[in-house]
């Protein structure tokens, strides 16, 4: 007997050695054993019960309400349009282009520096005089081209009923006017405009003109063929505003209600010559490089990172942030 | 059948009147109810989300600044409105982070629900209205509306049928900007020592004498 006994003992102690720790494990752990044990005690013994009770509910597809279409892959969109039967739709390469306006300014102003600082007096100032009449045959050019399709067109008239439509344009921005926005400024200025005016209340004023508007540049040019001439004209507004922007809530966002500020602002207005009912409308505004930056706003944001995937894309990312760079502020804000 | 218009109509009286064996077939005509959850009146939001667009008149400087807030919504979750209960009255009165980190350790589907429609709401609120810290936010509500009700059928013995009800809910929710109250619940907050000795003063000197003067 005992020889059996210590065979028995030193297998087990074999057993012991080969596994040492997964046997004794509960006992060597003090920790807690976190792991839930779960027993599943009124499962039948007999799969088949399973199948038929699930047998017993009828399935139905419920709709799937916040699905994302965009996310669905190419042959998910297929299998849906072949359940409803809808045909695909058929691709469609023309597209109508009705050119109303042109997509900028074409050989534009350049403000002398220091402007609406400098005295006309001093030798800066009068130096800047000179240059304008040197600049100016062009300008003339055009105008002759304007007048040869308006006849009654004055360029010192002009630059009293530009001001009209510039007041008209900030009028109607700020009442989010956008039926009437379209007659007074061009396509290409309305989604600058419209841009980030949503929930926000405007309150702006024009107090006066500091110097009577003048027309300080004229260009015309011609768009597909040789009769279809747009024209530009660059009038200089020197006047006092008062700007405040209210948030959805109320509160003040940016400027001052109070503050009358001192604004000079080169306009660009663009008018469809060859379109008998052609309007001058506001197109653009020249900011120089010369201008100091704006001074950020005061609210802390995060700064955005912009995504680059792919070289193509990549590319187009630039394009459309260089348009965004050109972005004309509301007011070019001096002094 | 609010489908079937003045020419559906005519069409099936044509068909009468020419022979009795020309067959109709119903999928032709509209016959089910429209709703789709796009649209404001039939997605059972009402008017939530339209609180957002409401434009408030500026304020002068010597006021107090109104805290902005913004409301959002989850719709049609494929989630019982009554589980989801519970999850909603748990956020209320939380700051966002503090919403978020809670509902982080629950083990619920809706919790997911909710805390990625707080944090959508979140960046909603600086992107479009003017919020500037986004942890300075606090969930000012947060409960839960039924949503579409999809019937189905089990079979019962003897050709019965029993019904089956696939429920789905939408979850609201508001962000205010600020810190949260101290009692989100005020009228059943617990008094303090004080509080309750000025009410019993008061119940005290209520007393009257019935039927005198």
């Amino acid at each position: 007997m005992a020889t059996v006994k210590s065979v028995v003992m030193s297998g087990a102690m074999n057993f012991l050695k080969m596994n040492p720790l997964n046997l004794l494990a509960p006992c060597v752990n003090t920790g807690v054993n976190l792991q839930f044990v779960r027993y599943r005690r009124a499962k039948h013994w007999n799969p088949k019960f399973k199948r038929l009770r699930a047998q017993k509910v009828i399935k139905i597809d419920l709709p799937r309400f916040n699905e994302d279409p965009n996310e669905l892959s190419e042959e998910e969109v297929r299998t849906k349009m072949k359940e409803r039967g809808v045909l695909p739709p058929r691709p469609w390469m023309e597209q109508p282009v009705h050119i109303s306006c042109t997509g900028g300014i074409f050989e534009p102003y350049v403000p002398p520096e220091g402007d609406g600082k400098k005295s006309a007096i001093s030798t800066s100032g009068a130096k800047q005089t000179i240059e304008f009449f040197e600049k100016k045959s062009k300008s003339v050019m055009a105008v002759r081209k304007i007048r040869t399709f308006d006849e009654d067109f004055n360029r010192h008239a002009f630059a009293e009923s530009a001001q009209d439509i510039y007041i008209k344009a900030h009028t109607y921005m700020i009442n989010k006017d956008k039926y009437k926005l379209r007659e007074v400024v061009t396509e290409r200025a309305y989604p600058e405009i419209m841009h980030n005016i949503k929930n926000t209340t405007i309150h702006w004023k024009f107090i006066q003109s500091l110097e009577p508007p003048r027309v300080v540049h004229a260009r015309c040019t011609d768009i597909i063929t040789k009769d279809n001439i747009f024209a530009q004209l660059t009038v200089r507004f020197h006047s006092q505003q008062v700007l405040a922007i209210y948030d959805r809530f109320g509160r003040l966002m940016h400027g001052s209600e109070i503050l009358a500020k001192d604004v000079l602002e080169y306009v660009v207005f663009e008018k469809h010559l060859s379109n008998q009912y052609g309007l001058w409308r506001l197109h653009d505004k020249i900011i120089p490089d010369w201008m100091p930056p704006r001074e950020p706003g005061l609210k802390t944001f995060v700064r955005q990172e912009i995504p680059v995937s792919t070289e193509i894309e990549s590319e187009s990312e630039v394009a459309v942030v260089d348009n965004e760079k050109s972005k004309t502020p509301e007011t070019v804000n001096v002094q | 059948m609010f489908g079937l218009g003045i020419s559906g109509i005519k069409v099936i009286a044509d068909a009468l009147k020419l022979s009795e064996r020309v067959v109709i077939t119903y999928s032709q005509f509209h016959s089910g109810r429209i709703d789709y959850a796009w649209t404001r009146e039939k997605n059972g939001c009402g008017k939530w989300l339209h609180y957002n667009k409401k434009i408030y008149p500026p304020q002068t400087p010597d006021e107090e600044p109104r805290s902005a807030f913004v409301c959002h919504v989850k719709r049609n979750i494929k989630y019982s409105p009554w589980k989801m209960w519970y999850i909603a009255c748990l956020v209320r009165g939380l700051t966002v982070e503090e919403a978020v980190k809670q509902l982080t350790f629950i083990n619920k589907k809706g919790a997911g629900i909710a805390k990625d429609t707080i944090l959508e709401a979140q960046e909603l609120a600086v992107s479009q209205h003017n919020v500037e810290y986004k942890t300075n936010l606090w969930v000012a509500e947060s409960f839960v509306g039924k949503g579409h009700v999809v019937k189905g059928f089990r079979r019962h013995a003897r050709a019965r049928f029993g019904k089956v009800e696939y429920f789905h809910c939408h979850y609201f929710v508001r962000l205010e900007e600020g810190t949260p109250p101290e009692h989100y619940y005020y009228h059943t907050r617990p008094l303090t020592g004080t509080e309750m000795l000025d009410n019993w003063l008061q119940e005290m000197r209520n007393r009257r004498i019935f039927g005198g003067l």
